[in-house]
């Protein structure tokens, strides 16, 4: 096993570098389109079931079938880690707009009150006190969705996205547990190192009880 | 400036098709206390946020300073408001001197000024600047935190100070300490300011008017001695119930202590 490992350590790296690339790009799109959609939430809130509803029924189509979904789609279709990094950020969606909502809805209303009758302007109010006091939820909203993303982005590797997948489909093909254990090892040690990574950020954003 | 520094005209307010207050008529002199007294639901507090318009009313004009508040900018009108609420809504994240130094901050105030102000007014809310400035609102005591809720009402130094129930959630020591000492910095500082209790008691010891509401109406204004003369049944219903307590006790000297 472990001469298995030191043997294909070049084809490991590269893997989990792709594997990287993948969720963080797909990260990074769904906290750039997330946050501000749940900002919205907050100001417009007729707009929360329809989104909410939305990004739900997008969690309950399985992955490979989404990945299928978006082949034919021009321009995203020609390469497959576009289509892997659409996917993924569409998945991450939800936990990522949830939590910005539910951390801004639960910034206690007299705080709100005070600033807005101190003379806070809307802008002023959002990046003073709103999301500084919900930047944890939000941070736990993107946590979720960031381990999520590792476990899904294995999947891309069916559509020859690349990523630590290809030992995972390798290994099943040729009946391989070493290939497999070399997909699957690294891609838990990302999962725990995001999730330990962000849960600490988390904690030291945590704004201190009023 | 001549003339009112708080006007009610006509005004009320209505939400989801009921009237919450008014048609309501006011008006507060420039440097005086009124007390806004009444019970839950009276439409006191509504009547408080009309004038920084943390409310619109549905009819009538409230003027500030002689004009119509919808014709302020409401930022402008806000930042010329202090503005002190029961649990203070202080900023959790923010540092006694960031959230005392806030709107000298918004206003531009260059920061040796702001850090200036900010010694000034915790002193005037005898809190010790070296002692207080770096600390959080959770490493305050309710009382602490209500003072430095109060410096930072008046640090932007507003001609006009909002107060809604500011010592309610005190425990009655603190609470007494801190009307007394309230009592003292608007000696020094002379701001046209409404507070709203359903205190009598604080509504005596801190008052120069008393407007009385009930169930969305001004049932009339009264000075202190008025209001302890007055044959007003509510008034009296009022009073009896501050002096209740005393003469539960069998005590009978009803104008006790303070006056």
């Amino acid at each position: 096993m472990w001469e298995f490992f030191k043997h294909h350590r070049f084809e490991i790296t590269t893997l989990t570098v792709e594997h990287i690339w993948l969720v963080a790009a797909s990260m990074g799109i769904a906290v750039l389109v997330g946050v501000p959609a749940g900002i919205l939430l907050t100001r417009r809130p007729k707009l929360r079931e329809p989104v909410i509803g939305g990004a739900n029924i997008i969690e309950t189509i399985p992955s490979l079938a989404l990945f299928g979904f978006l082949l034919p789609a021009p321009w995203l279709g020609a390469r497959a880690d576009r289509i892997a990094i659409t996917a993924l950020a569409l998945y991450a969606l939800l936990p990522i707009v949830r939590n910005t909502y539910v951390g801004i809805a639960g910034v206690d209303p007299g705080v709100r009150e005070a600033a807005r009758g101190m003379g806070l302007t809307g802008r002023q109010l959002l990046w003073q006190v709103e999301l500084p006091l919900s930047m944890s939820v939000i941070l736990a909203g993107i946590r979720t969705a960031t381990v999520l993303s590792i476990g899904i982005a294995t999947i891309a590797a069916a559509i020859g996205a690349g990523g630590l997948g290809e030992f995972i489909f390798r290994g099943l093909a040729m009946v391989n547990d070493s290939l497999i254990l070399a997909g699957a090892i690294p891609a838990a040690i990302l999962a725990l190192a995001a999730d330990l990574g962000l849960g600490w950020l988390e904690a030291r954003l945590r704004p201190p009880a009023a | 400036m001549d003339g009112p520094a708080i006007a009610f005209r006509g005004v009320s307010y209505r939400a989801q098709g009921r009237v919450l207050l008014g048609p309501l008529d006011l008006e507060v002199r420039r440097g005086e206390m009124l007390v806004l007294l009444g019970r839950s639901g009276s439409g006191k507090t509504t009547a408080l946020k009309l004038i920084n318009r943390l409310l619109e009313e549905s009819d009538g004009t409230v003027l500030v300073e002689g004009r119509p508040t919808r014709e302020w900018d409401v930022i402008m009108l806000r930042r010329h408001i202090g503005y002190v609420i029961q649990e203070t809504g202080l900023f959790p994240h923010y540092t006694v001197e960031r959230n005392v130094g806030l709107v000298p901050r918004l206003l531009g105030k260059p920061e040796s000024e702001i850090s200036e102000r900010v010694n000034k007014m915790l002193r005037l809310v005898d809190l010790d600047p070296q002692e207080f400035r770096r600390r959080y609102p959770h490493q305050l005591s309710g009382g602490q935190r209500q003072r430095v809720g109060v410096a930072r009402a008046l640090a932007g130094d507003p001609e006009i100070l909002l107060m809604d129930e500011p010592f309610g959630a005190l425990d009655p020591l603190s609470r007494t300490d801190l009307q007394r000492q309230f009592l003292e910095i608007q000696k020094r500082v002379r701001k046209t300011t409404v507070l709203v209790t359903h205190d009598v008691g604080e509504a005596l010891l801190l008052a120069n008017r008393i407007a009385l509401l009930e169930g969305g109406k001004l049932l009339g204004i009264y000075s202190r001695a008025e209001f302890l003369k007055s044959s007003d049944p509510t008034v009296a219903a009022y009073r009896a119930a501050w002096n209740g307590n005393l003469q539960l006790l069998g005590r009978d000297d009803r104008h006790v202590g303070i006056f």
